[in-house]
């Protein structure tokens, strides 16, 4: 196996339009789209193509670029909520001509990300909008499910070129050829049962062949199914744990991370719950400890840049790298121990109530005194703690001239809760009566004061009227 | 029960002593002395460019920022400025909205611009301080920024040229035992200087612990120095001590459920844990050879980088437990005995 190897997925990637298989009808929309845009009239200015996965949306898009000479300029669901990003392709998209090279067509591929990440990301469609308006270049864009509410603007402004599924006999017809071209003995029962998995989706089914063919010779239907049956099926969390630090190989441990339905970040969850259980030599656990804090690194950089590239780097250092770690004890990780539902997704969730009001004293405190909610936490709340165990009158004055609520009181005091709010309601009466009182003194005060000022009013007036009587005389 | 118009004023008003005795205006400020000076002559100008305060906590960073604003605006001062804490606001977005919003708002008549601060701006990523950088810029018209940061050296480059910078130096013992000591006897509660002293020794010139210290030392009914020792214990959590014994002592799965509970519970977020740590297996109460300490030190200073760059602040700090169990097997025999509660 040479390193240098380019996977199967590029290395067969049609080089013409005429190539591809079975999409004849998005090949001769895709032509007139173009040949619009070539005559300088455009029916519309982008296209969204749509369709299931690994039906060739992209891969058509770089024959495209191959056959009429035009420049691809690329970008990918990751770049969109960078505004950079979207500005740099707008500029390259607003000019007609490259200095040397040719036309350019820009691609956005992948859009669904947009409406997926928990509501849809209005910016960044608003960017995309105007980079279409503005361009002077065709603007193709690719999605699975093309009809999300958030994706209308774009569909109205977009000639919308469908992508058909792939029949298992289309898939079938591209598998042989590839066999054929590596020199690859293949059982034709394996390719059948590689093609009926892929589900349509060519590009799984050519990574399908791909994996099956790494362990050399003959591809039987049997080899496949062992390799293969992984994605069939979804295991439950506790089997996926424990085949992911009983694997030997890397390739071993990233496929079973795949046979779970669980996101990365919970499948963490579960490996770092059940590690210290199946590891035990300390050395051995240090080093699996390691492979997953270095895993954690990666997401913190895909959070805070966006990079979702670097996911893969994550999943084989929480998986293959966790396996790999035992040196001192290498038996230790096939001994079969009984795993536990991690014990800190429980407690997140007996613990939610109770955080929420923590936080929300420590943001009053916080609003309070001008600091933040964290260094509340860490520096104020434990001292109002103290004094609410401790002293039941300043206590009760603090929660009335902070206006804490009852919950919030028995959170800062496990012991004398009760007390101090019994305090509170009776200061808080008092203190009612008080301002009671005080109103009707500050009425009578009014009243005085009307009085009075009318009494001056009458006195000046006299006084005016005088003053005319004098001047008149 | 019958209160008399101050008794229930007295109750409604601040009652928290950091805030209750907390400087008004420039004037009030009794120490950092070189940085008021300074402040007054942009007063008298009615012109200010972005400021930077820096200093450790608690030297009145944000007090003589609260004190500039009320000298340069007068009473209804917060009208005219902004105030956003890095921490709590969600990213940089946010807060790009919220200066947005604030830049419209009209300003007053005798100044030419509002001032929008900062709190805790070095605990922005470089990213989100470019994009600040760029904020300061946009509205400087009309806005002067005032950053306030414990490290300046956190702060990028960029930002900190666009900056006066303001240094804040750490409370010397005269000027917070005297601080102390006029709160008490405003408060009218007993408090001797032994005590007062002992709190500026824990506080390490933190005005505002200082005064945490003395509020809830005086609740326990008398600021001693028992009370004082009394309040510091029941403030820091014993269990980081607990965990790294149990830890060391090769009881991962223990020591990592302490570690839980002191974040999820307590709300204790990774580096206040680390800190800790930290201060703990280089003080004499752990019991390890020295060169461990210091191959420790290494690997904690590690973590703690690691705890900013990574996603779950637990995943790091268990990866340094696991690291504590390998080095308490190592002390073989010693380890467990010598650590010994």
């Amino acid at each position: 196996m040479s390193v240098s190897k380019v996977p199967w997925v590029i290395k067969y990637r049609p080089k013409k339009l005429s190539e591809f298989v079975n999409q004849g009808e998005a090949v001769e929309k895709i032509k007139t789209w173009i040949k619009g845009w070539l005559a300088g009239k455009p029916e519309k200015k982008a296209a969204l193509f749509y369709g299931p996965p690994g039906s060739g949306k992209t891969s058509i898009v770089e024959a495209l670029c191959r056959e009429y000479g035009f420049q691809l300029v690329e970008m990918n669901a990751s770049d969109y909520r960078r505004e950079q990003d979207i500005e740099r392709v707008a500029k390259l998209a607003s000019v007609q001509r490259g200095l040397f090279a040719g036309r350019r067509i820009i691609l956005l591929d992948e859009i669904d990300g947009l409406a997926l990440a928990g509501g849809a990301d209005a910016g960044a469609i608003e960017a995309i909008l105007e980079l279409i308006e503005t361009t002077k270049n065709p603007v193709i864009m690719t999605a699975n499910n093309p009809w999300d509410l958030a994706f209308r603007p774009l569909r109205d402004h977009s000639v919308m070129i469908e992508f058909k599924r792939l029949s298992k006999g289309d898939v079938l017809e591209v598998l042989r050829r590839i066999c054929v071209a590596e020199k690859l003995s293949c059982d034709e029962k394996a390719l059948d049962f590689i093609a009926e998995k892929s589900e349509g989706d060519l590009r799984s089914a050519i990574n399908d062949l791909e994996a099956v063919a790494e362990g050399g010779g003959k591809i039987t239907e049997e080899i496949a199914k062992q390799l293969l049956r992984a994605r069939d099926r979804v295991l439950d969390p506790f089997e996926v744990v424990r085949k992911i630090f009983w694997s030997k190989y890397v390739w071993q441990a990233k496929l079973n991370a795949t046979q779970t339905d669980l996101d990365p970040d919970t499948l963490m969850e579960w490996i770092n719950e059940n590690l210290p259980r199946q590891i035990t030599d300390p050395e051995d656990l240090w080093r699996a400890y390691e492979a997953l804090a270095r895993a954690d690194v990666y997401r913190g950089r895909i959070v805070r840049s966006g990079s979702w590239d670097l996911l893969a780097y994550a999943i084989e250092l929480m998986t293959a790298g966790v396996a790999l770690s035992p040196k001192n004890d290498p038996k230790a990780k096939f001994r079969w121990v009984k795993y536990q539902f991690p014990d800190r997704i429980r407690l997140m969730s007996q613990t939610k109530e109770v955080r929420a009001l923590r936080d929300s004293i420590a943001g009053i405190i916080g609003e309070h005194i001008h600091a933040s909610r964290a260094k509340v936490l860490k520096d104020v709340l434990p001292y109002i703690k103290i004094i609410f165990e401790n002293n039941v009158e300043e206590a009760a004055k603090i929660a009335i001239s902070l206006n804490l609520t009852d919950p919030m009181i028995k959170y800062l005091s496990q012991n004398k809760g009760d007390e101090i709010i019994a305090r509170v309601r009776e200061l808080r009466k008092a203190i009612r009566a008080e301002a009671k009182r005080a109103g009707s003194k500050r009425e009578d005060a009014q009243k005085n004061n009307k009085k009075s000022e009318e009494v001056k009013k009458q006195q000046t007036k006299s006084g005016l009227d005088s003053f005319v009587k004098k001047t008149k005389l | 029960m019958v209160l008399s118009e101050e008794e229930a004023s007295r109750i409604l008003a601040e009652l928290l002593w950091t805030e209750k005795y907390r400087p008004k205006t420039l004037d009030e400020v009794v120490n950092q002395e070189e940085v008021v000076i300074r402040l007054k002559q942009f007063i008298k100008e009615k012109n200010t460019p972005h400021l930077l305060f820096a200093g450790p906590p608690g030297t009145g960073k944000t007090t003589v920022a609260h004190a500039f604003a009320h000298d340069l605006y007068g009473g209804d001062y917060r009208l005219y400025l902004l105030e956003l804490n890095a921490s709590d606001e969600r990213g940089i977005d946010v807060i790009r909205t919220k200066v947005k919003e604030f830049a419209r708002t009209k300003t007053p008549g005798n100044v030419p611009f509002k001032l929008i601060l900062l709190d805790e701006s070095d605990n922005m990523t470089a990213d989100a301080q470019q994009a600040l950088r760029r904020l300061m810029e946009m509205y400087v018209v009309a806005t002067r920024f005032i950053l306030i940061a414990n490290y300046p050296s956190k702060i990028i480059e960029p930002i900190q040229s666009r900056c006066a910078i303001f240094r804040f130096v750490p409370l010397s013992r005269e000027d917070v035992v005297g601080r102390l000591s006029w709160i008490c006897e405003r408060e009218g509660v007993k408090c001797n200087r032994d005590a007062l002293n002992t709190i500026y020794d824990l506080s390490e010139g933190d005005m505002r612990k200082a005064i945490n210290i003395l509020q809830t030392a005086a609740a326990l009914g008398e600021v001693s120095v028992s009370n004082v020792y009394k309040v510091v214990g029941l403030a820091h959590p014993k269990e980081i001590r607990e965990m790294i014994k149990t830890a060391l002592n090769g009881d991962f799965i223990k020591a990592r459920s302490t570690l839980r509970s002191l974040m999820v519970t307590y709300g204790l977020s990774g580096i206040d844990i680390i800190k800790q740590i930290h201060r703990e297996i280089t003080s004499s109460d752990i019991d390890l050879p020295e060169e461990v300490k210091v191959e420790l030190a290494d690997y904690v200073g590690e973590i703690q980088f690691r705890l900013v760059e990574g996603a779950d602040e637990e995943i790091q700090l268990d990866a340094l437990l696991a690291r504590l169990a390998v080095l308490g097997k190592k002390v073989v025999g010693v380890a467990p005995k010598r650590v010994s509660k």
